[in-house]
């Protein structure tokens, strides 16, 4: 009798595991994970705010004795809701990192911030699953003086929001000819002419003619910061930082005086290739290119990005996106800031002809669709699409329409097996640049003997490292602190010299000599540097 | 007998009484256009501490129970409410819900005079409502929301603690200034106990002053070929951290008029920016206030110094934003105003002065798309009706001699510095040149006054104004509204319109079944737009300044039915049938 009991409930167990294995963490999931890397003594977990939806905002600080005056890398996932491997990619940093590379924490302070969209996450794990963006506040998206009054409907029923095609010969859409499942917008130019109407799922529930524009959405994460903040637009709300999540996080970093670069695992990508500089851009009283070292400096990390992830770059064309927060983090924030979406879908090769006749007359984004199908059926993946279905839609009686479309999140998020090799070698990544982070030291100490009891002391700050203290815009932002030079020793008895002393900047590799001359004996303790440099200490018997 | 004696003295004590309370009239006779018996008296001749603020704004209230509403909108930086008085007649409609004229003042502590010129704006208009017509009904129509300052705390450390005419600006944030790690540590230093930062000079062969013969206080610049007797040093100062440098680091320095939510931009853009929009708690509530009441139409922001009427761009990049419609609207108040307060200047922000990367009014108007100005106070102008082009200190000494008689100068005075050695220290007090003297307060407050009550006036005032009804086939009627604004602002301004800041107005019909709902765009050629959904309530997108919008309705049924029209910014108006 209980035998059988026992063999179901194991059986189950099982199942269930092997269920949640196939799926990306729920936001439930991600909290039990980071209370288990909590439990390592180098790392503290901070809950930074709660979210509209009663989600948690965290911040891991991971680091070991004097935390706040080592250089620090913030890893960031979850800038947008639906890339769910953005969140994992984070979290299995911050597992790497304490369980395998510890030692790093001895020169290296570490930040992670693995969810900032946990509210639109919660759709990838919600009845009605779609790709969300924004968190849980009401917005009136469309600005009609109505709030979510027309949202998306399930018509067929299967869980998910896809697409929706009306026959009509007034339609703009016809099918793919790179593949017939997908559709494409007729190429007017040539005089094509389309057969479908195109939706997302669901009704004209306010009768406005546009379908499902104000849903349960709210603000985006990614669309609410200062940079290019796209005003008035939807997901982006009235005025940047607006909301909880932004706010939380912007204040914690602006106390975090030691971080000296962000990586953001995100939809921008300026680690296949750098960013470019744009002369008079950078020169305007506002500047939006980035500057001409520090374009130096990301050609030199996107190189080292390049030689430690193996999977070549395709179709990586989104260098920010107005409002995002890679953006935010070097131009408002000061910071050398990187970004990538971690995992794309590679390059499908196809023959000669086929891939002439496509490049004729479709836009990027359609044939990233059908790099996408073609991708998935050379993988086996059979849970990518859902197949076209008519249904009746009270919008169009007497019309042909049917529910089919890629489903939500799989272009960008891939299966877990691929995982364990992208994540390890971000997290190689990582801990490379980290390596290459600023290195004060003093070097060639001369205590020349003067007479009248007078010494003095000349030495070399060197920056022992790849990359400068400050930035080319860091140095000009008041949120990263010069190098300061202090010698102790009282005013009086420094004859040349100054006690405190401020270094705008050190390049890569940079030196700069210091000299003192002191009256008296005894010993003095030198120290330089700042917090996101980290500091050197030297002690001289006089 | 005792009938007649008893009706006599009462007739007696009657006249004495009704004699005394003549003779207590008698005391005052009423000047034009003032409150002569105000229920709340006020010296409208000197400025006020946050605590002298507070006061006088309780006591308005309970003065004016039905006029008047005071709440606090949040704390600042050190814990100071900030206060709103809301002045509206609240028997008369919902304040709320009124068009509405914002009003603050002394954003920047030491621009301190903005805040009584609020608040005479406020006991004006409650003082005068039972006297004047003209403010009876701009009460009962309009709702003005006043807020003093939204600085509280700096203004208490400028005016009671040691500062210059210039400081601290900000708030009471206390920032590392000079990149050193360090925050605060170089204040200013009061070495000589005045509560006055005024200037220190030496007398060096360097130096390219001197002292005037007939005026030792005056300082003059001499010929490029003459010695000079003294150099100026600074403001009075220390170098407290051993860096080599005086005073670089106090209170701020951040200023909180670059935190405003209208192209912001970071500090190394725009110097004086914080960390974020709204990221100074004192603007926060400010924002907080205004976001939760869009029936906000106009505001002024006062500051100092200079005799200006400003309106936006405050960024050269932000030229398009101002479109031409909208600054025709600018324009007639601001001209009209130029005529109120003879001396003032209307100017735009970033041509005629600098420009300026998040304002205030930047975010008031480009953000939520309300006509703001920013007045900037006192002029010296008003000393003698004069516009000097000499040196300033020149004419400020004429009116400490003949019209201040020395109250706005510290005389040089010798001094042992630690660091210069043999100095001296002087100069204009921190309350004299930016700020009015006591004299000229009141009449620049009522001048300032009647331009925030003109401006008021022309937020939009709805009606009604005309129901036609035809009797159509088939038992259904035609109905046809006209909606007239008799004021001067549009119910959207351009910038509204053009990026759906406020809602559209909503014009209701209640009473029999809407079969067709539009709005009118013609009625001469009967060029309509129809709205498919909920006809019975339309929604228009703006009615102009001016100008009238028409709407029409096909309904069946008989009987009566209420029109109602409901704008965010342009308040309510109704309309009922009955019997006519």
């Amino acid at each position: 009798m209980i035998k059988p009991f026992l063999f179901t409930l194991f059986f189950w167990g099982i199942m269930s595991m092997a269920w949640s294995q196939q799926a990306y963490p729920t936001n439930e999931e991600i909290s039990t994970r980071l209370q288990t890397v909590a439990s390592h003594p180098a790392v503290s977990l901070v809950s930074l705010a709660k979210t509209a939806g009663d989600q948690t905002i965290w911040a891991l600080k991971i680091g070991t004795e004097n935390t706040d005056e080592k250089p620090a890398i913030a890893v960031v996932g979850g800038v947008e809701g639906f890339r769910l491997l953005s969140v994992e990619l984070a979290l299995r940093f911050a597992e790497q990192l304490v369980n395998e590379h510890a030692d790093v924490l001895n020169k290296t302070t570490f930040y992670v911030f693995p969810n900032l969209s946990p509210d639109a996450y919660g759709q990838y794990e919600a009845a009605l699953k779609y790709e969300r963006s924004g968190n849980s506040v009401p917005v009136d998206q469309d600005r009609d003086g109505q709030v979510s009054e027309d949202p998306y409907e399930d018509l067929n029923g299967d869980g998910y929001i896809s697409l929706m095609r009306v026959e009509t010969p007034i339609g703009h859409y016809k099918t793919h000819p790179g593949h017939s499942a997908l559709m494409v917008r007729a190429n007017r130019k040539k005089g094509e002419a389309g057969n479908y109407l195109v939706f997302t799922e669901g009704i004209d529930n306010d009768q406005d003619g546009k379908f499902n524009e104000d849903g349960e959405e709210g603000i985006a994460f990614n669309k609410n910061f200062t940079y290019k903040f796209p005003a008035f637009q939807p997901l982006a709300g009235d005025y940047p930082v607006s909301q909880k999540e932004t706010r939380a996080l912007v204040d914690y970093l602006f106390e975090q005086w030691n971080i000296f670069a962000f990586v953001t695992f995100g939809p921008a990508n300026n680690l296949s290739a750098p960013l470019k500089y744009d002369k008079k851009q950078a020169q305007n009283r506002v500047i939006t290119s980035m500057l001409e070292k520090d374009v130096e400096i990301n050609q030199m990390i996107s190189d080292l990005y390049n030689d430690v992830v193996s999977e070549k770059p395709f179709q990586q064309t989104n260098q920010g996106t107005d409002g995002d927060f890679f953006q935010w983090a070097y131009f408002h924030f000061g910071r050398l800031s990187f970004s990538t979406p971690g995992w794309w879908v590679p390059e499908v090769k196809v023959e000669k002809e086929e891939e002439a006749k496509e490049k004729q007359d479709q836009t990027e984004n359609q044939s990233e669709e059908v790099n996408f199908m073609r991708w998935a059926e050379q993988q086996g993946l059979t849970d990518v699409f859902v197949p076209w279905e008519k249904i009746d839609h009270p919008d169009f009686p007497d019309k042909n329409v049917e529910v089919g479309g890629i489903k939500p999140f799989v272009m960008y998020n891939p299966p877990l097996s691929v995982l364990d090799s992208v994540a390890s070698q971000h997290a190689d990544f990582i801990l490379k640049l980290a390596e290459m982070q600023p290195h004060l030291e003093f070097h060639n100490l001369k205590v020349d003997e003067l007479d009248g009891g007078l010494t003095r002391i000349t030495v070399d700050l060197f920056n022992n490292a790849p990359l400068p203290t400050h930035s080319e815009l860091g140095e000009r932002s008041r949120w990263l602190r010069k190098i300061r030079v202090d010698i102790k020793k009282d005013k009086e008895e420094i004859l040349a010299g100054n006690s405190i002393s401020l270094i705008n900047k050190l390049g890569a590799y940079e030196t700069q000599t210091l000299s003192w001359v002191i009256k008296g004996k005894g010993t003095i303790e030198i120290k330089a540097g700042a917090a996101h440099t980290g500091f050197a200490t030297l002690n001289v018997k006089l | 007998m005792n009938k007649t004696i008893y009706t006599l003295i009462i007739c007696f004590f009657a006249g004495t009484l009704a004699f005394s309370k003549a003779h207590g009239q008698e005391k005052f006779f009423h000047a034009i256009g003032t409150p002569h018996q105000p229920k709340v008296e006020v010296s409208w001749n000197r400025y006020n501490t946050y605590a002298g603020l507070v006061d006088l704004m309780k006591k308005i209230n309970r003065a004016h129970p039905n006029l008047t509403r005071l709440q606090s909108i949040g704390k600042s930086v050190e814990g100071r409410d900030i206060w709103a008085l809301t002045v509206s007649d609240f028997n008369v409609g919902n304040p709320d819900q009124k068009p509405a004229m914002y009003i603050d003042g002394n954003i920047h502590s030491n621009e301190v005079q903005g805040a009584e010129f609020s608040l005479y704006t406020a006991w004006y208009l409650t003082e005068m409502y039972s006297e004047l017509d003209f403010i009876k009904e701009l009460l009962q129509d309009k709702t003005f929301y006043i807020l003093p300052t939204i600085n509280p705390d700096a203004r208490d450390n400028f005016m009671n603690e040691p500062n210059t005419p210039h400081s601290p600006r900000s708030g009471m944030l206390v920032l590392d200034n000079d990149g050193d790690g360090l925050a605060g540590e170089d204040r200013f230093d009061d070495l000589n106990g005045d509560n006055h930062i005024t200037m220190m000079i030496r007398k060096s062969p360097d130096g390219r002053y001197v002292k005037d013969q007939q005026n030792p206080e005056l300082l003059k610049r001499v010929e490029p070929e003459e010695k000079g007797e003294y150099e100026i040093l600074g403001f009075e100062g220390v170098d407290r951290d051993g860096d080599g440098r005086v005073n670089e680091d106090g209170i701020g320095y951040y200023d909180p008029n670059r935190d405003w939510a209208w192209n912001w931009q970071p500090d190394y853009v725009q110097s004086g920016a914080y960390k974020y929009p709204f990221s100074l708690p004192e603007n926060r509530a400010v924002a907080d206030f205004v976001l939760a009441h869009p029936n906000i139409a106009g505001a002024q922001s006062y500051h100092n110094y200079g005799g200006m009427i400003l309106r936006g761009p405050g960024a050269k990049d932000d030229v398009e934003v101002y479109n031409r419609d909208d600054v025709r609207i600018f324009d007639i108040l601001a001209e009209k105003g130029e005529e109120m307060i003879p001396g003032y200047r209307y100017l735009v922000v970033y041509k005629d002065l600098y420009s300026v990367y998040g304002g205030e009014l930047d975010w008031f108007y480009g953000g939520r798309g309300i006509f703001t100005f920013s007045n900037e106070l006192m002029t010296s102008y008003l000393y003698f009706h004069k516009n000097e082009n000499g040196p300033r200190d020149v004419e400020h000494f004429k009116v400490d001699k003949y019209l201040t008689f020395g109250d706005a100068f510290v005389k040089w005075q010798e001094y042992d510095h630690p660091q210069f050695g043999q100095i001296e220290i002087g100069g204009f007090k921190k309350n004299f040149g930016r700020i009015h003297p006591g004299f000229l307060l009141e009449q620049d407050a009522h001048r300032n006054m009647a331009f925030s009550v003109y401006h008021g006036y022309h937020t939009p005032k709805l009606q009604v104004l005309d129901v036609q009804e035809k009797k159509l086939e088939n038992g259904l009627r035609e109905i046809t509204a006209t909606i007239y604004n008799e004021r001067l602002m549009p119910t959207h301004s351009h910038q509204d319109l053009k990026n759906k800041i406020e809602r559209p107005d909503y014009v209701t019909i209640e009473g029999p079944d809407v079969i067709v709902g539009m709005v009118v765009e013609n009625d001469d050629f009967n060029i309509v737009s129809e709205q498919k959904n909920t006809p019975g309530k339309l929604a228009v997108a703006n009615i102009p300044g001016m100008g009238t919008v028409k709407v029409r309705w096909l309904v069946s049924g008989k009987g009566d039915y209420r029109i109602s029209v409901d704008s965010a910014k342009g308040g309510m108006a109704h309309w009922e049938k009955i019997n006519r």
